[in-house]
């Protein structure tokens, strides 16, 4: 038997632990829905940033089993959910991994795990931008982004992506002059403070 | 009911393993059978398979046996290329339309193969299922029964045609013949219209129709078949090279909400079979089996012990997410989560086998109100039945075994309605 004053912090094979997943079950939006899961993977392996996540959603789902609280509130992997709902959409058991995902990414701010550095910076530069232009500028947003750790790694970063810089303005995703602001900026600020006065915020 | 007789005869729809195994036990009960069939010969699925698990015997055996119950008893009709088409009455006192279409070849068909000859059109073969071609005048498959030729409908009422129908010495081939309909009297319907794959094109990260190496479990029976469209070498559909890294994904559309939600059952065991196949055909052959979890129940669990133990057969946790196919090469990269080892799975191979589960064949809407559907369309055989009862794979998916039991317990219940009164 494994000691229970360990629990959660042994490394290989750890004992059944359902006191995370009752909390997951009744706090977290959807956390109810990963009752569901078989654990077959086939989210880990439709997820585009799998590889940049500690963990994969398959993985988060059988750390919540396991009671690994706070590897799973303090995972890059809930933050990093871009949304692309591929995960969801082949789900066998029809799991909205994509919303279980968003519901711990917002319980675990809500429980005061501080997201990553980099999630949290680039988070506070896309809404300046979005009050500022009311759209993103595909060029000017990472350059913000990149140069708010300081110059010298703004720099080396954006030497590192320079390559793609350049494809994406062949492809004219990327332009070179500054993006104008939309009609009715002010409207839209207005909109936004007030969802923001009446929300809790989000990542 | 009419002026109160009871019809005593008992008409089986599907003449698959499970329909023929439903006429025999009531005919040899004592009663009169119809066979209603749509193909052109008997024996549905089975005849397409090569061995069976987990005995690796060749199918043909049971059913010739079957084939020659039937010969030898009177009580039984069938026909072939047949269809029902509509049922009115109720039990005890049915009246049926049989659709048939028209097979433009008759009993006087002695197999000489003459029409064929002359014959230059060609067809994909439905046998195996598109994986080579047959004249348009053709032998369904070397065991066929009834043992007798078809002609497609295509040449019929051309100069072709016309040859080919003379080629034949013994006047066997009728190109007026027309499709009819008839109507009889039954007192009780079997229904064991049996199973289809589970269309693959519909899982559509797996390729299946868009990329020629990835085939269905039923079309690898066909390759391992020496009397299939490769002489029984597992040859890639792209360029009929040799097939050596052969990967099985298990639950290609079982199991899966977004398509069938139910464990087919027998595709894990017919993986395992058919990676036993691929290693029978070169040493260097090698065969991965993609997995969530193996379903080998009782006895059948031995079988899977012993592929095990065969160290070219490994078998990876995880279900196939992703499929693409390499253009050059037409090979296949297979993506996936291990998820024993937590590591992302990303491996090429020469051909992927997709375990495409079983879909029951649908009952037809007017027939609904004398029998009931579970929600996945499989047909529950309880005290609701009004006449008509399900056979083998029309009531749950299932390997032969568990089919012949369950067609026998159908017979019993179709014999009790007509008795009973
Ligand atoms: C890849 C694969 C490998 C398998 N290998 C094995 C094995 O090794 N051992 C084993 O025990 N089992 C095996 N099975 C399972 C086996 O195929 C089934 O158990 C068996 O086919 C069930 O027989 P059935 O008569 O119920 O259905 P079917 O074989 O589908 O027969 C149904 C018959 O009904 C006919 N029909 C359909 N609709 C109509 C209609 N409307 N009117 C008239 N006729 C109709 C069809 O043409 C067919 O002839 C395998 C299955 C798969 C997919
Ligand atoms: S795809 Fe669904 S069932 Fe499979 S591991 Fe992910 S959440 Fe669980
Ligand atoms: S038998 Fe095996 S492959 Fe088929 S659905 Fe069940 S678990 Fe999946």
């Amino acid at each position: 038997m494994a000691d229970p004053k360990k629990k959660g912090k042994a490394e290989g094979p750890v004992s059944y632990d359902p006191s995370f997943s009752k909390e997951v079950f009744e706090k977290v939006d959807y956390g109810e829905k990963i009752k569901m899961c078989m654990q077959c993977g086939v989210c880990a392996a439709s997820c585009p940033l799998s590889m940049v996540m500690d963990y994969s959603p398959r993985k988060i789902f059988a750390l919540i089993r396991a009671g690994k609280r706070s590897e799973v509130l303090s995972s890059k992997a809930i933050m990093l959910c871009t949304s692309c709902y591929s995960c969801k959409v082949r789900c066998p058991r029809k799991v909205p991994v994509v919303d279980v995902m968003h519901g711990l990414a917002n319980y675990a701010l809500k429980q005061g795990y501080v997201p990553r550095e980099e999630t949290a910076l680039f988070g506070r530069e896309f809404w300046k931008q979005i009050l500022r232009l009311g759209r993103i500028d595909e060029k000017d947003l990472p350059r913000r982004y990149f140069f708010s750790k300081g110059i010298i790694p703004g720099i080396k970063k954006s030497m590192e992506l320079a390559d793609m810089g350049i494809v994406l303005m062949l492809h004219k995703r990327m332009k070179l002059l500054p993006e104008r602001s939309v009609k009715g900026i002010k409207e839209l600020r207005k909109m936004l403070e007030k969802a923001s006065a009446m929300g809790n915020g989000g990542a | 009911m009419g002026d109160g007789k009871i019809t005593q005869t008992i008409l089986v729809v599907g003449g698959g393993i499970s329909g023929l195994t439903a006429a025999l036990e009531a005919a040899e009960a004592g009663h009169e059978v119809i066979i209603v069939e749509k193909n052109p010969y008997l024996g549905g699925k089975v005849t397409q398979l090569y061995q069976y698990f987990p005995k690796l015997c060749p199918p043909n055996c049971g059913l010739e046996i079957n084939f020659k119950r039937i010969r030898s008893n009177p009580r039984i009709r069938f026909f072939t290329m047949a269809q029902l088409a509509g049922v009115s009455g109720s039990p005890g006192d049915f009246e049926v339309q049989i659709k048939i279409s028209p097979r433009y070849v008759n009993e006087r068909c002695t197999c000489c193969g003459e029409c064929a000859k002359v014959c230059e059109t060609e067809i994909p073969n439905p046998f195996n299922f598109g994986l080579d071609k047959i004249k348009a005048a053709y032998l369904p498959h070397e065991f066929a029964f009834p043992m007798r030729y078809v002609i497609d409908p295509s040449i019929v009422g051309t100069e072709e045609g016309k040859r080919v129908a003379e080629a034949c010495s013994y006047g066997a081939i009728d190109l007026g013949m027309k499709e009819e309909t008839l109507t009889l009297k039954a007192g009780t319907i079997i229904w064991a219209a049996g199973w289809e794959p589970y269309e693959a094109s519909k899982i559509e990260y797996y390729g299946f129709g868009v990329y020629p190496n990835v085939i269905n479990n039923i079309m690898m029976e066909r390759l391992a078949s020496p009397v299939g469209p490769t002489g029984g070498k597992i040859l890639r559909p792209s360029d009929k090279k040799e097939a050596k890294r052969v990967a099985f994904v298990q639950c290609a559309g079982s199991r899966d909400e977004n398509h069938l939600a139910y464990c087919s059952s027998i595709c894990c065991l017919a993986s395992l079979k058919q990676a036993n196949y691929l290693m029978e055909t070169s040493p260097e052959a090698a065969a991965t089996i993609f997995f969530i979890d193996i379903r080998a129940m009782d006895r059948l669990e031995d079988f899977y012990t012993m592929i095990k133990a065969n160290d070219r057969i490994r078998f990876i946790k995880s279900k196939i997410a992703m499929i693409t196919e390499d253009e050059a090469t037409h090979d296949l990269l297979v993506e996936g989560e291990n998820t024993q080892t937590g590591e992302q799975v990303r491996e090429r191979f020469d051909l992927v086998v997709l375990a495409t589960g079983m879909a029951p064949n649908k009952v037809p809407e007017w027939l609904l109100p004398y029998v009931g559907l579970d929600e996945y369309g499989f047909v529950i055989n309880n005290g609701s039945n009004k006449g008509v009862f399900g056979a083998g794979c029309v009531r749950r998916p299932s390997d032969v075994a568990t089919s012949v039991q369950d067609s026998t317990a159908a017979a019993l219940k179709a014999i009790q309605t007509i008795v009973r009164r």
